[in-house]
């Protein structure tokens, strides 16, 4: 069941990817195409926003009021480079998002997070729960409004964590509570906390990779920018209203990058939101595991083969080959090593081993490394075998990579009397000479080379090695001796149509010689798939970067947030009361005050334990809010912290509280009642001055 | 009879790279001979191939050190042995073509093949990287 779930949402998922790949491909060519560069992307908006973040902490003033201040001085008064910086900071984060939640969902989809690439996939998780909070913290910092809103959402979740015995959203009720110091700890998590782990978590995360595509290509690098800095001008993000703790706005444009939970803390309560959460994080964690991916043996050197030339360590995508002192006493100095535990089994140190040559008929094909799934000689056989099942004048055998299932559908499109399929674990996998074997002792008359494109090699580097090789630019080199007219390389979308193959075998067998003429160094013309118009690259493009920092900046503010509708007002209890003592005090006897070390000898044997402290908040005479707080502490010996926030109807009300912090079955210890004339969005906290012994209101203008 | 002889000037110093061409020494003076001796064409083909093979790989060895080392004149190098694993495999399809008129052939090309890139390229590599023995 769970396998069918997975195995819809990845199809869905590639589907879509697909698509997408497809669609940009038309515009940024498959180099640029920013789907292929969406890790690398999220990162250099980390820098965008790590670069203008300094420019914004130069202006920022960590205090209650100079906070709200300075950011509204880099906004308006300094809009032309501030303002701009605050933009950039703010949009980066959310396009950081985006392509952080594509990055990850391509990478489910397309199943590149299990097996051996579980350590990328869990060393991503982390990075996902720095990042968040960084926003978070971010949008507090501003104390706007929305500031407000977030620290008290925020606050209300943490205090549902048994971390802190007092109410920390009480700090956010009331502006004669809130101090300097809080925002001084804040700017100490969001400028330095969280940035300095987020580095260290994404050196982690890209360890295992060998050449880790840290920067996307630098057009993809100037034109976001660009764009995002096109949208700080024309849509710059701005403050939403200085605090006023005795208003509550009637809505507000939430982030919903960042802050796509926090409506459901009041809508659900803050345990459900730590439990979707909670679930989430245990989910992707586990996804690995759920279920593991089929596991393949993992390359193996052969040492008797292998004189430490280093090529399969330089190849290799996933930096699983290490290069080792000699081990076996032979006059080399190197080794190849494999770590099993990092080997995905691609198989492209296979086609870079230069022992791999399938010329070694009377001796064993033992290359230096081999896969042991699909061995080089098993290889060399099924072509022997394959290529005699040929006729005609234009033969050609057709590779492609299993990894995708694709020669399934390649061997029913294409194999007939002329042309046969031949599975290889990844294109790359084909050492250049198994191609200089095939051409010339005439097993074939051309060879089609059919990869995954696009950036979708399962391999990373499958096409790239292949390509280069080929063209002669990367060890082991096509001999040139080699005539390339007779190769054709194809990139297909591996998980979709592979028609294109169809008609590049066409292609191939229409250029081929009439007479198959063996062995002659011709020109280097290599047959690449068929360039995509152009006329339409440019718009494309610009349709693209614009959809991008439109759907940014859109979510950034909207749809908004309704906190309150247009006639309703906002009442908060909160306060810390201390209960009776469960028991009275007893006297102790002489006897028993003798058994007692002399120091800790007291007359009074009192229990620690305090009662709950019970409350019930009634509106016009219905309850609204009843509850019975434990007390706080190890010991059950500390204050009970009531905290509430509740929508009421604006216009007159009658408010009545009672408390009972004894053990009374009837009445109340204490209680209040008062009719009030509450405005619109008119905001009252109600508090218990443990000193006075009374509630009091704050906020209330009657 | 021998072609070539190993002489302590081949030596460039390294180990590995050393024992390869002298194991290389050995497997051409080894498919020479039996070109000499009429032997029959499938050990000589499978001579070749394993040539081959090995060259290929000694090839890849030495052009690691080369590159390690920062050797000015890697790419003429590596051009060269490019074109010397497209004479070998030349060689190789002559003789499948046709073992007699090859076998005359090859035994002037192998000596030519070996000696040639001995005593230009290997030579100057020498200088650079090896211990002068």
């Amino acid at each position: 069941m769970h396998r069918i779930l997975l195995g819809a949402l990845q199809k869905t998922g590639r589907v879509i990817f697909e698509y997408l790949r497809r669609v940009l491909d038309r515009g940024f060519g498959p180099e640029l195409n920013p789907m292929n560069h969406l890790g690398a992307l999220t990162i250099y908006f980390f820098w965008i926003v790590t670069v203008s973040g300094i420019w914004l902490f130069l202006f920022f003033k960590t205090s209650v009021s100079g906070a709200y201040q300075s950011v509204e001085y880099l906004t308006h008064q300094q809009w032309y480079l501030g303002g701009v910086m605050r933009s950039l900071h703010r949009y980066a984060s959310d396009g950081a998002i985006i392509t952080l939640a594509l990055h990850m969902i391509r990478e489910f989809s397309f199943d590149r997070y299990r097996g051996n690439r579980w350590f990328s996939w869990i060393t991503g998780i982390p990075l996902l729960w720095m990042v968040i909070p960084l926003g978070i913290t971010g949008y507090w910092l501003v104390w706007d409004q929305l500031g407000w809103y977030v620290a008290l959402t925020s606050a209300e979740l943490l205090d549902w964590l048994p971390i802190f015995s007092d109410s920390m959203a009480r700090n956010f009720l009331s502006a004669d509570v809130l101090s300097n110091r809080f925002f001084t700890l804040m700017a100490f998590v969001h400028l330095i906390g969280l940035p300095l782990f987020l580095v260290f978590g994404i050196w982690l995360h890209v360890l295992r990779i060998n050449g880790p595509r840290i920067n996307p290509p630098r057009a993809l690098m100037a034109g976001s920018l660009a764009a995002m800095t096109l949208l700080s001008f024309v849509y710059p993000a701005l403050s939403q209203g200085e605090v006023d703790m005795t208003q509550v706005p009637q809505s507000l444009g939430l982030d919903w990058y960042y802050l796509l939970v926090y409506p459901l803390v009041k809508a659900w309560s803050p345990a459900w939101v730590w439990g979707l959460l909670f679930g989430v994080s245990l989910w992707l964690f586990m996804a690995p595991w759920l279920p593991p991916q089929r596991s393949k043996s993992a390359a193996m050197v052969d040492l008797d083969n292998c004189n430490g030339c280093a090529r399969c360590s330089d190849d290799c995508p996933f930096g699983a080959i290490t290069m080792m002192e000699r081990s076996d006493g032979l006059a080399y100095e190197k080794e190849a090593v494999v770590d099993p535990s990092l080997c995905l089994s691609c198989g492209l140190c296979v086609g870079s081993c230069p022992t791999a040559t399938p010329f070694r008929r009377h001796t064993a094909l033992l290359p230096g490394i081999d896969m042991p799934d699909l061995s080089a000689a098993a290889l060399r056989e099924t072509i022997l075998k394959v290529s005699q099942g040929l006729s005609g004048n234009h033969r050609i055998l057709v590779f492609g990579c299993e990894g995708q299932k694709q020669t399934a559908k390649l061997k029913s499109r294409l194999n007939d009397k002329a042309t046969a399929t031949v599975d290889i674990i990844c294109v790359a996998q084909l050492p250049p000479a198994f191609l200089d074997f095939i051409l010339n002792r005439d097993l074939a008359d051309g060879v089609v080379l059919a990869g995954c494109g696009g950036g979708e090699c399962l391999y990373r580097f499958g096409e790239l090695w292949t390509s280069l090789r080929v063209e002669r630019q990367r060890d082991p080199r096509l001999r040139k001796r080699v005539d390339t007219q007779k190769i054709a390389l194809t990139w297909q979308d591996p998980w979709s149509g592979l028609s294109d193959v169809s008609s590049v075998v066409a292609a191939l067998r229409k250029s081929l010689p009439e007479t198959p003429a063996a062995g002659h160094v011709t020109d280097e013309n290599i047959s690449l798939p068929p360039v995509r118009g152009t006329s339409w690259k440019l718009p494309l493009t610009l349709t693209a970067y614009a959809l991008f920092v439109i759907f940014v900046g859109w979510f950034s503010v909207w749809p908004r947030h309704q906190l309150l509708k247009q006639n309703q007002a906002m009442v908060s209890l909160s306060f810390s009361h201390a209960g009776h003592r469960v028991g009275d005090c007893r006297k102790l006897s002489q006897e028993e005050l003798n058994k007692l070390p002399p120091n800790m000898r007291k007359i009074d044997d009192c229990p620690r334990e305090r009662l709950p402290v019970r409350i019930i908040f009634r509106l016009n005479g219905k309850i609204l809010y009843e509850v019975s707080r434990p007390p706080t502490g190890l010991w059950s010996d500390g204050e009970s912290n009531i905290y509430q926030r509740m929508v009421i109807p604006a216009g007159k009300q009658k408010l009545f509280i009672g408390m009972i912090d004894s053990n009374r079955e009837q009445g109340f210890d204490y209680s209040f009642e008062q009719e009030l004339d509450f405005l619109p969005g008119q905001h009252i906290v109600v508090e218990f001055n443990n000193t006075l012994q009374s509630f009091v209101l704050i906020g209330g203008s009657s | 009879m021998t072609l070539i002889k190993w002489q302590a000037s081949f030596s460039l110093g390294i180990p590995s790279v050393d024992h390869e061409h002298r194991e290389l020494i050995g497997a051409i003076n080894t498919v020479y001979d039996s070109m000499i001796n009429n032997a029959d064409p499938a050990i000589i083909e499978s001579c070749l191939e394993d040539i081959y093979a090995d060259v290929s790989s000694h090839f890849a060895l030495e052009e690691r050190h080369m590159r390690e080392a920062g050797y000015g004149e890697y790419e003429a190098h590596k051009e060269e042995h490019e074109e010397l694993l497209d004479q070998i495999r030349n060689m190789m399809d002559l003789f499948e073509e046709n073992p007699d008129s090859g076998r005359i052939i090859l035994q002037q090309e192998l000596s030519d093949w070996f000696s040639v890139h001995f005593s230009t390229f290997d030579a100057r590599l020498h200088d650079k990287l090896g211990d002068h023995h």
